[in-house]
């Protein structure tokens, strides 16, 4: 299972949002490396990978917006974070289009994906709840 | 400026480290007894105040380790997957470096990471090297540094 226990931040609104967005991540790799040939899982590749590029950047709106409504003074910084995945997401995506649907360039962004999101969730989200727990706005106060 | 860089990496990887891979028990020495083949080298190109490339030595074993805990899944030979997730935990690490020396008003950047083999040969003004052992594999790092003109 892709998501761990300890990414838990103990903010019940975001740690719900991660769990979701890590299944949609691991739906995405499953059929990634699954065993059978690439161009049989060309299709379902697409509509997964179509269906996650949605919800990440759904999930990044909204949790920009709780970092609004609570203040949290690292905002600006976290929402390039943010729009610089979201630009690298588009880009692959683009690449991958214009390839043919590669696989490499797909396991390459899987991977990379992979890394990255453990990071922000673990390291860089864990910023937002522990101001939030500071300023004892931890709860589901959205 | 060496002590301070090799200070950096070290604490970098091991936050890194118990962060991503809930691994805690890291310990540096010194490179000499570092003797892996099979290994995959990841370069971070470092620009700014200072000037120079990090290589990030996985080896083999260590990487597939990591990217094991990190997916939940079963990886037995690096691909294009593993070697992407690699490069990205040698980019967060050296990224964190660059926080924390940019608080000694050192302004760098770091660009994106390549896979590149190990030339031993180059000499810069700043080299140092560090063992990092954990209990799921070592990991050595080549610091080579030269300060901008």
């Amino acid at each position: 299972m892709l998501w761990k226990d300890n990414y838990e931040l103990g903010v019940p609104h975001i740690d719900e949002q991660h769990k979701e967005l890590f299944r949609r991540v691991e739906s995405f790799l499953k059929v990634l490396r699954s065993k059978d040939c690439w161009y049989e899982k060309i299709a379902k590749i697409n509509e997964t990978l179509e269906f996650m590029k949605r919800y990440v950047v759904e999930h990044f709106r909204d949790e920009e917006e709780y970092q609004r409504s609570i203040n949290y003074p690292g905002y600006e910084a976290h929402k390039q974070i943010h729009n610089d995945m979201v630009k690298y997401v588009i880009e692959v995506s683009k690449q991958y289009e214009q390839s043919n649907n590669n696989e490499q360039l797909m396991q390459e962004f899987g991977g990379r994906l992979l890394a990255w999101l453990i990071n922000h969730v673990a390291a860089e989200d864990q910023r937002i709840a522990d101001y939030a727990i500071k300023k004892g706005m931890s709860g589901n106060e959205r | 400026m060496k002590d301070k860089l090799y200070k950096a990496f070290v604490d970098a990887t091991q936050n890194v480290f118990k962060l991503m891979l809930n691994v805690s028990e890291i310990s540096a020495h010194p490179t000499e007894n570092f003797n892996c083949e099979d290994e995959i080298d990841i370069a971070i190109g470092i620009v700014g105040d200072l000037h120079g490339e990090v290589i990030f030595r996985f080896p083999v074993e260590t990487s597939l380790n990591m990217v094991n805990i990190m997916s939940g899944m079963q990886f037995e030979t690096v691909d294009a997957f593993v070697t992407s997730a690699i490069s990205e935990i040698a980019n967060i690490i050296s990224g964190n470096v660059l926080t924390a020396i940019s608080e000694n008003n050192m302004k760098c950047d770091i660009l994106p990471p390549v896979q590149c083999k190990l030339d031993k040969d180059k000499k810069n003004e700043t080299e140092t090297s560090c063992c990092i052992s954990t209990t799921i594999g070592e990991i050595c790092l080549e610091i080579r540094m030269n300060r901008a003109s």
